[in-house]
């Protein structure tokens, strides 16, 4: 089922001669449980089409649809959608439990229930560990894995992560794309840029993005049509 | 010596000294689709190949643990030539590379710049599949100890830089022939 779907979006930065348009005419759909990622170099817009997919900005034109609702840029983050950038900063000081137990608090989960969330997604992440230190001490993959557990705590149906490997260390970074290739795999639909091609391994799309036109397998793949008559004679 | 298949077969013998059948299943198991047999006997040649060059040596039997029964089964080490000239012809590929790349260039300027396009956009297509094809590392494959998971390794992280560099090149040229296109319709 299309979960999220962009409309011959449009959206351009600066006026007149400092104009500079981002995304030029962008549909695309995902699906439940697919990892689309798109590539793109430096200014490429990567970063802008993911806000408007999460809903954080609005398109100048086009229209973005999550669940079949139409986003107005307003922000929608706590209602299905989990958006995670590319440095998570909190409180200044504050442990990691902390700072995940804030957003289920405010989206009205229990406190003692809030806790229990955020320590299950920091565990779902790879990060439990984290659990008792402060933001400033963690290093780029757990600095990653926290901030993807974040989103994980209010439990959303789509995730949209801007560049999730940059600063992660070469060794775990593989770490970091299996981990979204599993929530993937759960059901989530998961949306993430890359800056490198490497951020690309194991997506189930690989999209490109330059001078505000997106490239490659738009829709999702059909899972190929079988014959019941036939397996049912086999 | 211009097969492929040789210098494989040299890399192999270079990592153990081994015989026929062994090199057979090992050639399979560490080039997989990178690099196939159409069959078994173009390892025997290729031994035969490179035993006249000096670059292989058949081993003394190992008069140890002789086996009566059993038919004899000629092991391969490398010589010092041998080992050179694996380190040599691997440095070489970095020519060639450069040196098929350079000729995809020139052979893409032929065209006219909307045929250009057209070809950049199903490269850069192809180029994508094969970025999200890409395996991810596992714990599995990461724990793989020895060779072929360390060659696994090493062949995935050249796969996705070498894709990577290549999505960037197809940026440039996209804006080089746009620029080519929009030039001869304005002549036009």
């Amino acid at each position: 089922m299309t979960l999220l779907a962009l409309e011959r979006v449009s959206r351009r930065y600066g006026r007149s001669s400092h104009e500079r348009v981002v995304l030029r005419d962008v549909s695309f759909e995902l699906d439940s449980g697919e990892l689309v990622a798109v590539w793109g170099l430096r200014r490429s817009g990567r970063s802008t089409l993911l806000r408007v997919a999460a809903g954080i900005e609005a398109p100048d034109t086009g229209a973005v649809y999550f669940a079949g609702r139409k986003l107005d840029g307003g922000g929608e983050l706590g209602s299905g959608i989990g958006y995670c950038q590319r440095a998570f900063r909190g409180a200044e000081g504050g442990i990691v439990l902390d700072e995940l137990v804030v957003a289920p608090l405010a989206h009205g989960v229990r406190p003692s229930a809030a806790r229990s969330r955020a320590r299950a997604a920091l565990e779902r992440s790879g990060a439990e560990h984290c659990a008792t230190r402060r933001l400033n001490e963690l290093d780029g993959a757990e600095g990653m894995r926290v901030t993807i557990a974040r989103a994980l705590a209010l439990r959303p149906s789509l995730l949209v992560i801007d560049e999730p490997t940059n600063g992660v260390d070469l060794i775990e970074r593989d770490g970091i794309l299996s981990l979204l290739r599993s929530l993937a795999d759960e059901g989530i639909a998961v949306l993430i840029s890359a800056g490198e091609a490497t951020g690309l391994s194991g997506a189930d799309r690989a999209l490109s993005l330059a001078d505000g036109e997106l490239r490659g397998s738009r829709l999702p793949e059909l899972a190929p049509v079988v014959s019941l008559h036939r397996q049912a004679s086999a | 010596m211009r097969s492929p298949i040789s210098w494989a077969l040299l890399g192999l013998v270079i990592q153990r000294p081994s015989y026929g059948y062994e090199l057979v299943q090992r050639f399979e198991r560490t080039y997989e689709d990178a690099l196939e047999l159409s069959s078994p006997s173009q390892v025997y040649t290729a031994l035969d190949a490179l035993a006249r060059r000096s670059l292989i040596e058949k081993l003394p039997a190992d008069d140890a643990a002789p086996d009566a029964l059993r038919q004899p089964k000629p092991h391969y080490g490398a010589t010092a030539a041998g080992v050179r000239g694996y380190q040599d012809w691997l440095i070489a590929q970095v020519h060639e590379e450069r040196r098929r790349s350079r000729l995809f260039a020139r052979q893409l300027a032929v065209l006219a710049p909307r045929a250009a396009l057209a070809v950049i956009e199903r490269y850069e297509q192809a180029c994508l599949e094969e970025a999200k094809r890409t395996p991810i590392a596992t714990a599995d494959h990461t724990s793989d100890d020895g060779a072929s998971g360390l060659a696994s390794r090493l062949a995935c992280e050249e796969d996705r830089l070498a894709v990577g560099a290549r999505l960037s090149w197809i940026e440039y040229a996209r804006r080089e022939f746009r620029g080519l296109a929009a030039g001869r319709s304005r002549q036009r």
